[in-house]
């Protein structure tokens, strides 16, 4: 796992492959009894960290701010990570599903044991989170995130990415 | 379990780096990379609510039409962050010299053909992308574009004026800014708005019809006289 700074919060991240229990997550996490609260995403649509800590920004502001569309820190940044302003397609996409099995863990302002005891919820094998990229699914990514043929010529994938979720507000 | 210490981007750490009549650009950082935040600020001689409005409104449309000339193909800073409680932009901070700049240095130290070539291509072939694409950038000067260091691409900056229209005259008057900038600017290094105009031709499809215009435009100057 790797921790990150960002405006004085912490977000820790920790990727999983071969998850095998990702429908009892859902469930618990949908009738919130997740403890610790954690967001899980759907890693094969993140390609790099940055945009991820774009919208771990955003979400920060609106928390601080305390206009959360969502019902709590972690579903925000899911929802924020879409890039869309439907929630409930955002969550299905970027969130994970009954059979996910790549996936990846964030929380925000994670002491050393919580992020153990996320480790522990999850059953499945943690890698470095420098395989984001070569394990991230291009053809779902253009499609989810609408980028055309000639935005790729002179953008990566988490360039892209990045403007989407920043923008998403002012279109 | 790592830590991987990263700069704070909180307020504290912005550096003023310009002030214009309608914003000031600051260096920051954000979330570890180097930005640039951009702060439209109010206007104390307009009416609160009608100021937060255009603030917000202009705010927006820039955000919007960078993303769009991305989109089209165009390089621009990547968008970070837009606020609107703020009223900020937080983008790529692009390492590199302006156009203008470089070509100040050509008149200053000699004209280096073949890299002002090169420039005035990636010009013309970029502002045909947005233009049939429907954008207008609005305000091209030499000093709104970049030279990225290393990849030696041009980055286009400040779409504070930009809009989408597909009519001629929009697009016609676009480069015709340019164009007077070109000669107030950079007489010294010989005619670069052919050159332009050449890469233009090439990269944009309705290149007739707005080159047409722009022998108009010419002869009557950026605004239509609307007398009689």
């Amino acid at each position: 796992m790797k921790v990150f700074q960002i405006n004085g919060n912490t977000l820790s991240l920790a990727l999983f492959t071969d998850v095998t229990n990702s429908k009892e997550l859902l469930d618990s996490m949908q009738a919130g009894t997740l403890d610790p609260e954690v967001a899980f995403l759907n890693a094969s649509l993140i390609p790099d960290v940055f945009p991820l800590l774009a919208a771990a920004h955003k979400t920060l502001i609106s928390k601080s701010r305390e206009s959360l569309t969502t019902r709590t820190l972690h579903s925000e940044l899911v929802y924020n990570y879409s890039g869309s302003k439907h929630i409930t397609e955002s969550l299905k996409r970027c969130g994970i599903s009954e059979s996910s099995s790549y996936v990846l863990a964030a929380r925000f302002n994670a002491s050393p044991d919580e992020m153990k005891a996320v480790e522990k919820l999850i059953s499945g094998k943690e890698i470095d989170l420098d395989e984001l990229e070569g394990r991230a699914d291009q053809a779902h990514i253009q499609k989810h995130y609408k980028i055309p043929s000639p935005e790729l010529g002179i953008s990566t994938l988490a360039d892209a990415i990045t403007c989407r979720i920043a923008a998403r507000d002012a279109l | 379990m790592e830590i991987d210490p990263i700069i704070d981007s909180g307020n504290g750490a912005l550096v003023l780096v310009k002030q214009g009549a309608e914003a000031r650009v600051f260096e920051s950082v954000f979330a570890g990379k180097r930005s640039i935040v951009k702060e439209r600020f109010s206007k104390k001689y307009r009416h609160p609510s009608l100021d937060s409005k255009l603030t917000i409104k202009r705010l927006n449309a820039e955000a919007r039409c960078m993303t769009k000339a991305r989109r089209l193909g165009v390089l621009t800073p990547v968008l970070y962050a837009v606020d609107p409680v703020l009223h900020t932009l937080t983008f790529e901070f692009v390492e590199g010299p302006s156009v203008k700049d470089v070509f100040l240095g050509f008149g200053s130290n000699g004209v280096v053909q073949e890299r002002l070539a090169d420039i005035a291509t990636q010009i013309g072939d970029a502002i045909g992308k947005l233009h049939d694409g429907g954008l207008v950038h609005g305000d091209l000067t030499t000093s709104n574009m970049l030279i990225r260091d290393g990849t030696n691409k041009l980055v286009l900056i400040d779409f504070g004026l930009s809009f989408t229209s597909t009519l001629p005259e929009d697009k016609a008057v676009d480069l015709y800014v340019l164009e007077r900038a070109l000669i107030s600017m950079h007489s010294s290094c010989g005619n670069v708005m052919d050159l332009i105009l050449a890469a233009y031709k090439k990269s944009s499809k309705q290149w007739c019809s707005t080159l047409n215009k722009l022998a108009q435009v010419r002869q009557r100057g950026r605004k239509r006289t609307m007398v009689g």
